[in-house]
């Protein structure tokens, strides 16, 4: 087409017009500052709602710390969790996970709904169903096997024992008939036996840790999250203030190692006979509390026992620590005015070695500190559940007289309440049909906590029903047949008795922040919805309307100091006399020949690595350091200097395979100075299988390459490592 | 000096590194606080948004003498000698500036465009960039804080001493009729949640405020202090060799210039 | 050859006849076009109209309580400005239905009842990135609701809330004028007129880069 000259002019015109107008118009200068804002604001950045901001207390029940909450909320939103001034235990401080409880609160990784399982076991395929379903369900087969005589083949275990809730499924299970209620075991059960075993007395430990003023730790985390952690963080900075000595024994360099104004790196595993090496010490040169120990029930025999066998030069063998550190270690805790001994390896969530936990509560004792300021204080279990006991129809009568699976109780382990650990044996050993027809877990998370956890699954597959009670859709609500989810922490009601090594210990009340924002049932309510569906004589032991009422009507006159302020101190000290024990322990070794496993393999725990119930949250992990996990692989670290034989070199970020009696497992190598030679540091948290792309398939379960080692005085498990070896990765 | 620079607040911090236990509550704290987002893998340290972050320092020597020590790092809020700290003065969008009143060093989201000149400029690592757009896993956008705003792709985020929360306390003082907050008043989410109280908070230019008495500790130091950057964090450490680790220079750096 | 060189002389000679006239005329058409598009249409485009929920009447209101707008639009305790009531603090008169008007009648059944916030527009609502204080210029600033208000509190209607497409602002920040100028306080809400307030008061005059405002004093 031919454009004349005229068109041209025109059209050029016409445009040069219309520029020369737009310009003379807003439209640029408008659309400009318009395009550049909406630049600053796509839609899909979230703008979250202002509005009225209030603060609710509560207390925390991610671990057992028992620190008091305060949460910021933003109209019904929960906005930031914070530590609550004047609180006993934190008195505002607050550790790592709690600060980020909100992530499990909101988080992907909460049940919705009740579920049940449609495909095999442990494959993660559920279907929703309503709470009538799912309770009738669980009562059926309960009903069932009850029927069949089978009552004691039920079990429950539970996240601690302590608290209403724990104890409302012990009662489920004994008005029904079974005596098979445990708990996951902890340093505060290796205690219990220890306070049994010394003062005869059914007691927690407290340790006055604010009013000593020589702390001599054998291998306990004491800033690593041991104890309550937040409590422990405000003790060790008043140590600072005061200049107070902290020796750590502890073959590794840990936090607490870095922080102590002494560190001896004994051998693994040797704590206890280095404790009994100080007491002979203290034996010898008559440095003992002679008005507390001359007297006491086998101190004689005690004292002979330990001159016969503990000199400090017999024990540098055993220990690797030198004669001289011994003397002048037990001449510095003898002279101190108030010393306390404290052990719990690491964070204190797995039990350990009777023997030394009674060597370490043997120095408390010669030190003269029971109960005095600055001391290890004797605290009587929490009385105030005090219900009636339930009546008991003939099943039940027949079904709790029947023995424990797990041995709790028997003539060989006569003090252990509980012996978790001892469970997964009891099922695969057993001829036949599994001696534990149906589970019920509540607040615990077995498949992944335990020890050789390929053996627990195994155990598990075995268990014809498993209910979970679970909030989370953990590794154990994962292998149930039935998920009945509790509300999460923040959402319910809750009585939280805090024991965990406060000096003075205090009982908690959890109250709801929001409402529960999932169709969930607090697994109070549904323990007496259960127990209503069994009827008769099990309805009857449950006489509550719900688990307020019966909350309300346990704590009595508690009830409404406890909503004012979240907490009320426990019970006060009770006397403890002195019994001294020579019977010869031994001492708990690693597992495995040492030949083929030159090294040791040591788990090892970090408070930013939540490693029980309670998994990791996002922000968790996300302060996890990039010499402990990079991308999914997790680094075990390793002293330069360890032998490993020579077709292998030790190298920064190697990949190695990492094999132990109980498995294998490939991992990257990280030299650290920080750990002894011919030891492995394994962190431990990591390696889930569940929960959410977060946390699932990030490193190794330590526990998979661990097995448990049950002790021959209280039959806890008292394992702290394994032997294991590095070696090339097959390609 | 008039008056009106008498008033002027010089907002920083005292970190007792005796004290910290390396726990990470002031990481999540912060993070929890400020909205920071988070991602499936968060390690690579680079592309990690941590606007405290927690180093990890160690002597270098081997089994048993080695020792560490944590080192908690915020945004430095430097001052400058000549006033102004080296990220503002390469801003070239005016998205990061400094205030004589605060002593803060402010970065505002939405006028930042991204070249990262600042982090370049930055000696301590203290600035983040947004290579992703945040995501919030169905529902936990609820626990967003709503002082604080929600950043996007392509732009530099960094420690703002908590600024929402000091314009908070000042709304609670102008409603009861005061002017001056008062120390407590103003507390940065990491000083406040940490369980060990090992960092302090305050005025550094107020005597009343405990920071002013803290820096002026025998063991105070500051990191890099040599490059002038006169940063407003200070560390304590009864350790030699940490305080030596505070001003790390390549050997041959910088002795000339030290008076 | 030579044709083209004809044809090139009747072009000039068209361009001397008539063509200029026609270059003005499309020069003009084309002024006037786009200036109708910039000042009449793209306004029109930009904004879309949308109604409040319940047409309220603040000027019944205001003669019928106590303390004028922080009636309520008041300060919490903690400082903070409660911006619109919530429902909360209308239920106290409104359970039942109060005189005769139909948005009344439509408050109390479709929110009141049912216990459902009336999802206001906020003409005045500033950005995400904006940290507004309203006691700072209230309470310490002694400043007035009409300053940036303007007389909403006399009206008896509310008008309609227009919404820009692009950037999901209010119109009330740009200003109703298009062409930003304003002849009241309260006709724009935009940075440089907050800023322009700030200098003339040196409100926090503390920045390193621009030697003004503070970046900080307003933003989040």
């Amino acid at each position: 087409m031919k454009v004349s000259r005229r068109t041209f002019l025109s059209i050029g015109s016409f445009i040069v017009g219309g520029a020369a107008g737009t310009a003379l118009s807003p439209l640029p200068w408008k659309l400009t500052d318009d395009l550049s804002i909406w630049t600053q604001n796509w839609p899909w950045t979230p703008k979250p709602e202002r509005g009225d901001v209030s603060y609710v207390n509560s207390v925390c029940t991610l671990c057992p710390g028992g620190c008091g909450l305060s949460v910021r909320k933003v109209n019904d939103r929960a906005v930031k969790i914070e530590g609550m001034k004047g609180h006993p235990v934190n008195d505002g401080g607050i550790c790592i996970l709690g600060l980020s409880g909100l992530q499990l609160l909101y988080g992907p990784t909460r049940v919705k709904t009740p579920l049940k399982r449609v495909g095999e076991r442990g494959q993660g395929k559920f279907k929703k169903i309503s709470w009538d379903e799912a309770l009738a369900e669980a009562a059926e087969k309960l009903g069932a096997l009850r029927a069949e005589g089978k009552s004691h083949t039920v079990a429950c275990i539970s996240g601690s024992a302590g608290g209403t809730v724990p104890q409302l499924l012990k009662r489920l299970l004994t008005a029904y008939g079974s005596p098979n209620f445990m708990s996951v075991p902890t340093m505060q059960d290796a205690y219990a036996v220890t306070l049994k075993q010394m003062h005869g007395i059914d007691a927690c430990p407290g340790f006055d840790v604010e009013n000593a003023d020589f702390v001599l730790s054998f291998g306990s985390g004491i800033i690593e999250g041991w104890g309550s952690p937040v409590r422990m963080f405000k003790a060790n900075s008043a140590w600072q203030d005061k200049k107070i000595k902290v020796v750590q024994i502890e073959s590794n360099k840990s936090n607490t190692a870095a922080k102590a104004a002494k560190w001896i790196p004994a051998r693994p595993g040797s704590e206890g006979v280095l404790a009994l090496g100080i007491a002979h010490v203290m034996l010898r040169d008559g440095l003992y509390k002679k008005e507390a120990c001359d007297g006491a029930a086998g101190f004689e025999d005690f004292k002979k026992w330990v001159a016969d066998n503990y000199a400090p030069e017999n024990i540098a063998a055993a220990t690797g620590i030198q004669k001289e550190t011994v003397e002048s270690l037990a001449k510095e805790f003898a002279a101190a005015a108030s010393p306390i001994a404290l052990c719990g390896r690491g964070q204190g969530r797995t039990p350990g070695s009777q023997y030394e936990f009674m060597a370490v509560h043997a120095l408390n004792m010669l030190a003269g500190n029971i109960n005095k300021a600055g001391g290890v204080q004797i605290i009587p279990e929490p009385k105030y559940i005090a219900w009636t006991e339930p009546e008991l129809d003939e099943i039940a009568q027949k079904g709790t007289a029947s023995p424990r699976i797990d041995g709790a109780g028997s003539e060989t382990y006569p003090h252990a309440k509980s012996l978790l650990n001892r469970l997964p044996q009891a099922i695969l050993t057993a001829e036949g049909a599994s001696p534990v027809q149906a589970l019920l877990i509540s607040e615990a998370n077995p498949c992944y906590t335990l020890s050789d956890t390929q053996a627990v699954k195994k155990a598990f597959a075995k268990i014809p029903f498993v209910v979970s009670f679970s909030s989370y859709m953990d590794e154990s609500a994962q292998n149930a047949d039935i998920i009945l989810p509790n509300h999460a922490c923040l959402e319910r009601l809750e009585d939280v008795p805090t024991f965990a090594g406060l000096s003075k210990p205090v009982i908690g009340l959890s109250k709801p922040v929001i409402k529960p924002q999932f169709d969930t049932k607090h697994t109070g309510d549904a323990v007496i919805a259960l127990a209503k569906a069994l009827g008769d004589k099990i309805a009857a032991a449950f006489p509550w309307e719900s688990y307020e009422a019966c909350l309300k009507e346990t704590l009595g006159d508690k009830w409404e100091i406890l909503n004012e302020k979240c907490f009320v101190a426990a019970e006060e000290n009770i006397e403890a006399p002195l019994q001294f024990f020579t019977q010869e322990c031994k001492t708990v070794s690693a597992e495995g020949d040492e030949k083929q496993y030159p090294f040791v393999l040591m788990p090892y725990d970090s408070i930013r690595l939540a490693n029980g119930f309670i998994g990791n949250t996002p922000f968790l992990t996300k302060t996890v350091p990039d010499t402990v996990l990079k991308k999914n692989e997790m680094l075990v670290a390793v002293n330069p200097k360890s032998a490993c034989g020579d077709s292998l070199s030790l190298k920064e970020g190697r990949s190695v395979m990492l094999t132990t009696p109980k498995g294998s497992a490939k991992v990257r190598v990280h030299l650290s100075e920080e750990i002894m030679p011919g030891v492995i540091a394994v962190p431990r948290g990591l390696g889930h299988t569940a929960y959410d792309k977060y946390l699932a398939g990030k490193g190794v379960n330590c526990n998979e390459l661990i097995g448990p080692a049950e002790d021959a005085g209280s039959g806890l498990d008292a394992v702290w490592g394994i032997r294991a070896k590095l070696s090339n990765v097959s390609i | 000096m008039n008056k009106e620079h008498n008033k002027a607040k010089k907002f920083g911090m005292v970190i007792d590194l005796d004290k910290c236990t390396g726990c990470g509550s002031c990481m999540v704290a912060c993070m929890a606080e400020n909205n920071v987002p988070f991602k499936a893998d968060e390690t690579n340290k680079l592309d990690s948004i941590t606007w405290m972050r927690v180093y990890k320092l160690t002597n270098g020597k081997s089994f048993p003498d080695a020792d560490f020590c944590y080192l908690p790092r915020p945004c430095m809020h430097c001052e400058g000698e000549h006033g102004h700290s080296p990220c503002v003065s390469v801003c070239p969008a005016t998205a990061t500036d400094y205030s004589h009143e605060t002593g803060i060093v402010s970065q505002i989201y939405t006028r930042c465009f991204g070249c990262r000149y600042c982090m370049a400029a930055c000696p301590y690592h203290a600035r983040y960039f947004n290579w992703w757009d945040p995501v919030w896993p169905e529902g936990m956008e609820k626990s967003l804080n709503p002082n604080v705003s929600v950043r996007m792709r392509g732009i530099v985020e960094k420690c703002s001493f908590c600024y929402h929360r000091y314009q908070l306390a000042k709304e609670k003082a102008y409603y009861e009729d005061r002017r001056e907050i008062e120390e407590q008043e103003y507390q940065t989410a990491c000083t406040q949640a940490c369980p060990a109280g090992a960092i302090t908070f305050g005025d550094l230019n107020n005597p009343e405020h405990a920071v002013h008495e803290l820096k002026k500790n025998p063991n105070a130091f500051r990191l890099l202090e040599r490059l002038g950057t006169n940063p407003k964090v200070y560390y304590i450490s009864s350790r030699e060799w940490v305080r030596l680790a505070g001003d790390n220079y390549l050997r041959q750096e910088g002795k000339s210039e030290k008076n | 050859m030579s044709t083209s060189v004809d044809q090139k002389k009747e072009v000039s000679t068209e361009v001397g006849d008539g063509a200029g006239g026609f270059a003005i005329l499309f020069f003009l058409l084309g002024l006037v076009a786009s200036l109708i598009v910039g000042w009449v249409a793209f306004p029109k485009l930009l904004y879309s109209q949308k109604n409040q929920p319940i047409d309220f009447n603040h000027e019944l209101h205001i003669g019928l309580v106590d303390e004028g707008c922080e009636s309520c639009h008041f300060f919490r305790e903690d400082g903070t400005y409660s911006g619109v009531p919530k429902l909360e603090q209308c239920i106290g008169c409104h359970e039942e239905v109060q005189g005769q008007s139909k948005d009344e009648a439509v408050f109390v059944e479709q929110y009141v009842k049912p216990g459902r916030e009336v999802p206001w527009f906020i003409y005045a609502k500033q950005p995400e990135c904006v940290f507004f204080s309203h006691v700072a210029h209230v309470k310490a600033g002694g400043m007035d609701c009409v300053t940036c208000h303007g007389h909403i509190g006399e009206s008896s209607s509310l008008k309609v809330y227009e919404e820009n497409r692009i950037t999901g602002y209010s119109r009330d920040i740009w200003g109703k004028n298009i062409s930003g100028i304003k002849t009241n306080t309260y006709d724009r809400m935009k940075m440089d007129d907050c800023s322009e307030c700030h200098v003339k008061k040196g409100v926090n005059q503390s920045s390193v880069q621009t030697g003004k405002g503070a970046c900080f004093v307003c933003h989040k």
